[in-house]
């Protein structure tokens, strides 16, 4: 439970952390384009690379990247195991009695990989390098067009802090409560599969119970202090675009530009 | 039978930014069939500390025995369900852990999950409520229509239904009115009395120290700082201070007359003693 590192804030004190979170929300959506314009493995070693370098100028470790990995593992598996009886194109790389391994079957399972990979890198650098509320904070500036056409883009900004706020403290209200059962002689690794389904009932019944009435708490305490749902707010943070912001962008939309040109040339 | 812990750390979350040692160089022995207290300010590492006791965390160095297993550095203890069955751990806040339709179904899960049969666990569960104190009318009831005093108590009787050898209470008392308190610390001093249980008690109300355990174990900043029995944790109060922690009202009494000149015996530790060396100072002037 420890190691779920998904979605993560890591405070440490780097370039990118002090990037303005529009910029870095916008650097995502660039970089997770790039990925799906198809350019071969030329293109994904680019898009490697230049994660290489935001990487390191972060400071998060590759240890910490690969934990959040690592949970998408099992599925990959699966996924090559789904290719390899499926895909019959390119050459035949093996014979196994009347089983033919094909060359597309492998490529296309290494592209899906380097993909997620990709994927997931970009976006643990996003969540680990920003706090949850800036985040929301530059989600909700982003989405400020749309409240002309009065879609409630701050009760959204809202709902979103609010959710990125509690994964941490249901995360360790679901540790505190496996602790307690397992000290009432759950086992959740063995067992019989009506024990297992028992198991997970005693983790699933407290956590929503504790949820709700968090929810209700909450609720409460933001309407003590003045909440209403819809009413003008100002800001007290103001957040700031500076010169390494716009280094930022002009290099990730450089990038995609490349790769699209690689493309089309 | 024995409690022991040799140069126990622990450190949550090693090599990463969220390293923190809670627990450092711990050697203690609690002594079997007494009531001990852990007390400590808030973070000293009391909640850490009890929950190696049933393998729930390991130690990062060092190693802990419990009567016959031992639990040491990153290896699971063979066969730590009989561990759990003996060690019966209360959480904080107990009260979060029911899941059960009916209270007398969520008291006998942990006996089934120790093999014992549905009838027999039953019959288990419906002991431990009587003895928690709740209505058996209530026995039926679903855990969310109670107060959070009882589900802290049908929580506890989840506990006392594995027929555990040792208990260990995180907090019991937090959180309940002080009459519930009172009678909560009665039933523990009953469990130890009439059963023999050894029961370890991670509390921050000096009145309860004071009133129903025998010794007494300090924690600051993850180290035991003192380890003694409680007539002589209430001699020096220098450690109460050291862990934040205010004296009970007879002990602050007590101090303030020594500060004026009147002096009483260190034995004297309850309201009737005290009233009686009153009387005996005032007949003798
Ligand atoms: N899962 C965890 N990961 C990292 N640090 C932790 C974790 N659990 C506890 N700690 C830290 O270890 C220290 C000791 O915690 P512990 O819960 O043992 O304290 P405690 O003495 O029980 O305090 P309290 O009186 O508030 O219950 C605290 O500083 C806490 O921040
Ligand atoms: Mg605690």
């Amino acid at each position: 439970m420890n190691n779920i590192t998904l979605g993560k804030y890591i405070p440490l004190n780097s370039f990118v952390h002090k990037l303005d979170p529009r910029t870095k929300i916008i650097a995502m959506m660039i970089l997770l384009i790039a990925i799906f314009i198809p350019t071969g493995f030329v293109g994904y070693g680019i898009i490697g690379v230049f994660l290489l370098i935001s990487l390191i100028s972060s400071k998060l470790s590759f240890s910490f990247v690969w934990k959040s990995f690592k949970p998408s593992l099992f599925m990959l598996v699966f996924l090559l195991v789904i290719n390899v009886f499926l895909i019959k194109t390119g050459d035949v790389w093996l014979t196994i009695g009347s089983f033919n391994l094909y060359s597309g079957a492998v490529i296309q399972t290494v592209y899906i990989v380097l993909r997620l990979l990709l994927m997931i890198i970009i976006t643990t650098m996003l969540t680990a390098t920003t706090k949850p509320l800036d985040l929301t904070m530059g989600l909700e500036d982003l989405l400020s067009p749309l409240a002309k056409l009065n879609v409630p883009t701050h009760d959204i900004a809202m709902m979103i802090s609010l959710a990125l706020r509690f994964i941490p403290t249901l995360l360790e209200e679901a540790q505190r409560i496996l602790k307690a059962q397992a000290s009432r002689g759950v086992d959740m690794e063995s067992g019989s599969f009506k024990e297992k389904i028992q198991a997970i009932l005693s983790l699933i019944v407290p956590l929503f119970v504790s949820s709700f009435q968090k929810a209700d708490d909450l609720a409460d305490a933001m309407e003590a202090r003045g909440y209403v749902v819809g009413a003008k707010r100002v800001r007290y943070k103001q957040l700031k675009f500076t010169f390494f912001d716009f280094i930022t962008l002009v290099s990730t939309s450089g990038l995609l530009v490349g790769l699209i040109l690689l493309r089309v040339l | 039978m024995s409690i022991h812990f040799e140069k126990v750390d622990h450190i949550y979350s090693p090599n990463s930014v969220f390293e923190f040692q809670a627990l450092e160089d711990v050697s203690l022995d609690i002594n079997i069939g007494k009531i001990t207290a852990i007390i400590g300010a808030t973070g000293s590492g009391k909640t850490t500390l009890v929950q190696h006791l049933n393998g729930l965390l390991l130690p990062s160095k060092g190693f802990l025995t419990v009567n016959d297993f031992t639990i040491k550095a990153d290896e699971k203890p063979k066969n730590i369900k009989e561990l759990r069955k003996q060690v019966g751990l209360v959480f904080q806040f107990a009260e979060y852990q029911l899941f059960e339709e009916t209270l007398i179904k969520d008291v006998a899960f942990g006996p089934k999950n120790f093999g014992v049969e549905e009838k027999e666990a039953e019959m288990i569960a419906t002991r431990a409520l009587i003895t928690v104190g709740i209505d058996p009318k209530d026995f039926v009831k679903s855990p969310l229509e109670l107060s959070g005093g009882q589900k802290r108590r049908v929580a506890i009787a989840g506990i006392l239904a594995m027929s555990p050898s040792i208990l260990v209470l995180d907090e019991p008392t937090a959180g309940l009115d002080p009459q519930g308190a009172k009678s909560m610390m009665e039933l523990f001093k009953m469990l130890n009395k009439e059963k023999g249980i050894t029961i370890l008690i991670v509390t921050h109300n000096m009145e309860h120290v004071l009133e129903y355990c025998d010794e007494v174990v300090v924690l600051e900043k993850g180290k035991v700082i003192m380890h003694t029995d409680k007539k002589q944790f209430f001699k020096n109060d220098q450690y109460m201070e050291k862990a934040s922690i205010d004296p009970p009202i007879i002990i602050a009494f007590k101090k303030m007359c020594e500060e004026k000149g009147v002096t009483f015996d260190s034995d004297v530790l309850t309201i009737d003693k005290l009233v009686s060396e009153i009387v005996k100072k005032r007949g003798r002037r």
